[in-house]
């Protein structure tokens, strides 16, 4: 079981269609997010956005620090079962499965 | 159908806090009837809170006591509390709640961008709501009483929470974003849901002066409510002119017009009570009112109208006075480039009829004029005589041209702009499926911020054009909606996702900066507040006037003051005492607005009819009467 939360700017909504923030790359995040739940039963997703979920960045330790030192630009960040695995970027779907897979085979 | 008793509609019977609601249009009555319910209740003996979101609160002025922002138990009253809601601060923190915590993770300047950011036209909304929510929990109370904002108003926000609620199951992020928490706002909103939906707990009164436009509107709203599942318990008729005042033919007619509004309202509502309470020679202040109210509202009583002891108050007032015709006439007709004229102000106060007349005495000095209405109640046809649709139609006088922006279809198109530009993006791409996009993006499309960007999308469309000498719009963009055309970049790129990429050669950035320049500009465009002299609208229009320069540095160019009392007509004590009170309130709309004013006589009947409307326009704009046409168009610096 892999758990991955993504750490995103303050926005308004997720696919930024109704945001300050409107971006193509958005919609296709939603639907990485949606595509990555269906397909793979043993990843969980969760997108904790710095605006409804404040506490989540203040609790994690590395993202804390992080965003504290080199600002909200380096968002957003993805963690995976607690480690960092990328920021300033939404990994692509590829890119997101390769990187669970390595964890899984890793552990396995 | 046996009617339930007005009583035992509005008080608690269970061990549970119930709940009332008032809804109507802002200077209804609305304050009135519900601070004399909550009165009552409390006299009664149930621990009572009466809740106002009213823009323009009056409770102090209702109970001679100060209220303001936080819960404050009434001197006179005994098991009475009340609480004024200030949406503006409301809004403030709501804003700061959701910024806080961020302080111990950002500096100062990361955190005003995000609060830029975070600046979404749906943030007042989204406060006003979760205030609303915040007093849907109050066990320490037996009945809370909440004097709600107007009904459109009311409704967006009722019908919100059941998409907000999907959102949260889906773990998405949501256009209430902003909530500090939102898994913990989640079961409160659930819990206010279903309270809402639940007839033992809750019961919505709507509030109507008896005419026609206003019950029509009422009845829509009330049918909206039942869509959600929400049934009107009880009709209040607020204002009806008593009979014993109306001694000459012009109030005759007007007290039948009434209670023949009245007689249809009781048909309409055949199986819930409704009650009627007259018009008072003044305004109604202090608890021995409230208890008159009370008692025709809940106990069977009869109202009394005390003439007398307020009539030695009032010299003779008159309100015929001299509208500075040529200060008038200088923001109303156009210069050197097309004139914009926008007439705004709350439902039910005489816009529709304001601007035809305007447009109708601009087409006939000459001008090519457009009148544009977006009001959904618009009954422009009716002024007319003709139908006016979606696409611009010659009406009444020659050069006089109307058009009507449906807004529901102004939505659609709206949307589906925005969709087919998710699908022209995804076309391509290997990785996403255009079909799911769409289908994320259209649930984020069913929110209050895309119908004001709907709206806004087809107003832009009319302002950018230069068809016309004038153009006049019978409602007009709020400061609030203007200040989406100003916000930071990323909002104008958001928009540019609509139709107005079409246009590629034409920065759509660049195309609102023009549009608010215009707006801006005095030589080129007019707003006018139009109100009736009484005291909430009246506020309610200052309010937005003051809103509309904070936010977009727009002012205010004239006032249109609606239905004053004539002079040949009421003579007695009780009209004595209403046209003083009217010149009380002209006299204030004068010093607050301080620009020139039109004054619009209360009529036995509206004006249609080009010949109607050109002779109701010029009185109004202080123009002679019989001035012929040629003359008209000497007059014509053009």
């Amino acid at each position: 079981m892999t758990k991955i939360t993504i750490f995103e700017e303050a926005m308004c909504c997720s696919t930024g269609v109704c945001g300050p923030d409107p971006d193509k790359e958005l919609v296709r995040f939603t639907n990485t997010v949606e595509r990555l739940g269906d397909e793979h039963s043993d990843v969980t997703v969760e997108r904790a956005n710095m605006s409804a979920d404040i506490q989540r960045f203040l609790e994690h330790e590395a993202v804390h620090e992080k965003v504290e030192s080199d600002g909200p630009d380096v968002l957003p960040i993805t963690v995976a079962d607690g480690d960092i695995i990328a920021e300033g970027e939404y990994l692509s779907y590829d890119a997101l499965t390769d990187a669970i897979d390595t964890r899984q085979e890793r552990e396995a | 159908m046996e009617q339930p008793h007005p009583k035992d509609i509005v008080a608690p019977d269970s061990e549970e806090t119930e709940f009332v609601f008032f809804s109507g249009k802002g200077g209804v009555g609305k304050s009135t009837v519900s601070c004399a319910t909550a009165a009552w209740l409390a006299e009664e003996g149930h621990d009572t809170l009466l809740v106002t979101t009213d823009p323009a609160p009056n409770l102090s002025d209702i109970f001679g006591q100060s209220i303001g922002h936080s819960i404050t138990s009434l001197d006179d009253v005994a098991n009475l509390s009340a609480i004024e809601i200030d949406p503006d601060e409301a809004a403030q923190e709501y804003r700061d709640r959701t910024l806080d915590p961020m302080r111990e993770l950002l500096d100062d300047e990361q955190l005003e961008t995000v609060e830029e950011q975070l600046d979404s036209p749906c943030v007042e909304e989204i406060a006003a709501f979760d205030k609303f929510v915040e007093f849907m929990d109050e066990p320490e109370h037996d009945v809370v009483v909440f004097d709600t904002a107007p009904t459109g108003h009311t409704i967006r926000l009722m019908e919100l929470p059941s998409g907000w609620n999907e959102e949260l199951e889906d773990g998405g992020a949501t256009c209430i974003g902003p909530a500090a928490s939102m898994q913990d706002a989640k079961e409160r909103y659930e819990a206010a849901i279903d309270t809402l939906g639940d007839e033992d707990r809750t019961s919505f009164v709507f509030v109507g002066r008896p005419e026609d436009a206003a019950i029509n509107e009422v009845e829509r709203s009330s049918a909206d409510l039942a869509d959600l599942g929400i049934s009107t318990d009880l009709m209040v008729v607020n204002g009806y002119l008593p009979e014993e005042v109306c001694e000459d033919p012009f109030f005759e007619d007007k007290w039948a017009d009434e209670q023949a509004v009245i007689d249809r309202v009781e048909a309409s509502f055949e199986d819930k009570p409704v009650i009627t309470y007259p018009l008072q020679p003044g305004e109604i202040t202090g608890t021995d009112l409230l208890a008159d109210v009370a008692a025709v509202l809940y106990e069977e009583a009869d109202p009394t109208v005390d003439i007398e002891s307020t009539a030695s108050a009032s010299e003779s007032a008159s309100l015929d006075r001299t509208v500075d015709r040529d200060a008038v006439m200088e923001q109303l007709r156009p210069q050197d480039e097309t004139r914009y004229l926008f007439f705004t102000g709350k439902g039910g106060v005489g816009k529709s009829t304001m601007a035809a007349t305007t447009a109708t005495v601009l087409a006939d000095e000459g001008y090519d004029t457009l009148i544009v209405t977006t009001d959904p109640a618009s009954h422009l046809q009716d002024v007319f005589g003709t139908t006016v649709g979606h696409d611009p139609t010659p009406v009444g006088s020659s050069g006089l041209h109307a058009a009507r922006i449906d807004q529901d279809r102004a939505l659609e198109e709206y949307k589906q702009q925005m969709l087919d530009q998710v699908e022209e993006s995804f076309a391509d791409d290997a990785d996403v499926d255009a079909e799911t996009a769409k289908a994320q993006v259209k649930e984020e499309l069913d929110s209050p911020c895309a119908e004001e960007m709907a709206a806004l999308e087809k107003f832009v469309g009319y302002l950018d054009s230069d068809e016309y000498d004038v153009v006049v719009f019978d409602t007009a963009p709020t400061g609030h909606t203007l200040r989406l055309l100003e916000l930071p970049s990323d909002w104008k790129g958001f928009m540019d996702l609509g139709s107005l990429t079409k246009d590629a050669a034409d920065g759509s950035g660049d195309k609102y900066d023009r549009v608010i320049e215009t707006m801006r500009d005095p030589a080129q465009s007019s707003f006018v507040f139009v109100m009736y002299p009484e005291y909430t609208p009246m506020v309610e229009a200052h309010r937005a006037a003051k809103d509309l320069r904070d936010q977009v540095d727009i002012e205010t160019s004239l006032v249109a003051v609606n239905y004053l009392l004539p002079d040949e007509y009421g003579d007695n004590a009780f009209f004595e005492q209403r046209r003083s009170q009217q010149g009380t309130y002209l006299d204030q709309i004068d010093d607050r607005f301080d620009v020139p004013a039109m004054l619009a006589p209360l009529r036995r009947d509206e004006p249609t009819g080009p010949d109607e409307l050109a002779d109701f326009g010029r009185d109004i704009a202080g123009l002679p009467d019989e001035i012929g046409h040629a003359e008209r168009l000497e007059a014509d610096p053009s």
